[in-house]
């Protein structure tokens, strides 16, 4: 596509797409919805073409060259694996049949077991165990310098409270209310304190982030109109 | 519920738990040899202890790229019946789709198309989040003006004053990186580890079989 015509595009529907600010206006409303839906049939091709490219294909040339093997099992193996994983897909085209829907929930239970080991493995491993780890370990070298020590116990307090704040078993009083130690609520005001100022540092960082592509987008309009 | 019925959700309940508890063991003790000290034939029994994940792993991508094109047939199929039924933007998504597809069948490795149409709509639409988010922060506080909105306010304006590129204003640059190394990384901290111990408690209840949405 030349050069010129993909700017020509790119303009046209930047407009499409800002003509939301302008409201549900008749035909001009209709504008932004028909840019949704390109990008709509567009992403289902795109998905559809990566899936295609960057998964089934290389499995299906893998199978057919016996000098490499996904496992330590070997080229036949490879086979049998591909092969179940077609029954499997094709089970799961059974689901609108009721009587055998419990084949396509057995298919169904793999994927979200296999799923949950892989999350619970990896937020033991990835998240919890190394951020707790920083979060408890002291810095090497810690001597005569007060300001590290003092973020350090900061990080420590912040990160426990905040933990703390999350915890919603309380003990309920018999006219409903909830019973929450002195204590604890203070714990919870200062974790509180903490998850407020980290959430505000995350909004004001996705703000500056699409701030600086609106800005792009509309030097584009102006460099265009020029 | 009959009782053939009954019996297949039995099995999928055990296919559940023993894929899982297989899985589970085997991403934790495979591929690890320290865990069985310095025995001969230690590095072996880790490497075969690793192989069930190994294989589920294979076949579960492959089965999940096999549902995503179940599902965009899903989705081709949906539109059709809608433009069957006279919605016209139906037959949008449609063109789109066989337009797309079409491109990259005649044109293998060109990204035209996709300089053209996806990454401007992309960029547009992240653009129009900046005035979303302002319109929702605005909305948020005009209904909340305590304390703790006090604060939100006061850590945005901090932020996004300490990014404007002014040498006067580098004591607020100098806070703002201070604010981002100690209560910031807290709070996100904090935030990890409890969506962390979020994703353990639902990932164990799917393994343990309490949880069972693949009943569907």
């Amino acid at each position: 596509m030349a050069e010129s015509t993909i700017t020509i595009v790119s303009f046209v529907l930047t407009l499409m797409v800002f003509s939301y600010l302008l409201g549900d206006l008749p035909l001009i409303g209709n504008l932004y919805r028909a840019a949704v839906y390109i990008f709509v049939g567009m992403t289902a091709a795109f998905t559809l073409i990566v899936s295609y490219e960057g998964l089934i294909l290389p499995y299906l040339q893998d199978i057919q060259d016996q000098s490499t093997s996904w496992t330590a099992l070997g080229w036949r193996a490879d086979i049998t694996i591909f092969g179940a994983a077609l029954l499997f897909g094709l089970l799961l085209l059974l689901k609108p049949v009721k009587s055998l829907t419990w084949l396509t929930n057995s298919v169904f239970a793999v994927v979200i077991v296999v799923g949950a080991s892989v999350g619970v493995v990896g937020a033991l491993n990835g998240t919890l165990f190394p951020l707790l780890y920083a979060t408890v370990a002291l810095p090497e070298d810690l001597t005569g310098n007060f300001n590290a020590l003092l973020d350090t116990l900061l990080i420590f307090v912040g990160t426990m409270t905040g933990l703390y704040y999350f915890q919603y078993q309380v003990r309920a009083r018999s006219d409903g209310s909830e019973e929450q130690s002195r204590l604890g609520r203070g714990f919870r005001h200062i974790g509180k304190a903490f998850l407020v100022t980290a959430l505000g540092a995350i909004y004001a960082s996705t703000l500056l982030t699409s701030l600086t592509i609106l800005t792009e987008r509309i030097g584009f309009l102006f460099q265009f109109g020029a | 519920m009959g009782r053939g019925q009954r019996y297949g959700i039995a099995l999928s309940a055990f296919v559940a738990f023993a894929v899982g508890a297989v899985m589970t063991l085997s991403l934790l003790l495979g591929d690890n040899p320290a865990l069985f000290g310095d025995q001969p034939g230690s590095a072996q029994l880790a490497g075969l202890l690793a192989l069930p994940a190994d294989v589920l792993l294979r076949l579960v991508t492959i089965v999940v790229a096999l549902s995503i094109l179940i599902g965009i047939a899903n989705l081709l199929y949906v539109h059709v019946g809608r433009l069957a039924r006279g919605k016209a933007y139906s037959a949008i998504v449609l063109a789109s789709f066989g337009f797309t597809v079409y491109w990259y069948v005649m044109r293998p490795g060109d990204t035209s198309l996709l300089e053209a149409v996806q990454v401007p709509i992309e960029s547009a639409l992240a653009a129009l989040l900046c005035l979303s988010l302002l319109h929702g922060g605005s909305r948020v506080l005009g209904k909340r003006a305590d304390i703790w909105g006090l604060l939100f306010v006061a850590v945005v304006v901090l932020v996004l004053l300490a990014s404007l590129p002014l040498a006067e204003l580098a004591p607020i640059q100098a806070w703002r990186d201070w604010l981002m190394r100690v209560p910031v990384s807290a709070g996100a901290r904090a935030l990890l580890l409890g969506i962390a111990l979020g994703t353990v408690v639902t990932g164990v209840r799917a393994l343990l079989g309490q949880d069972r949405s693949f009943r569907g």
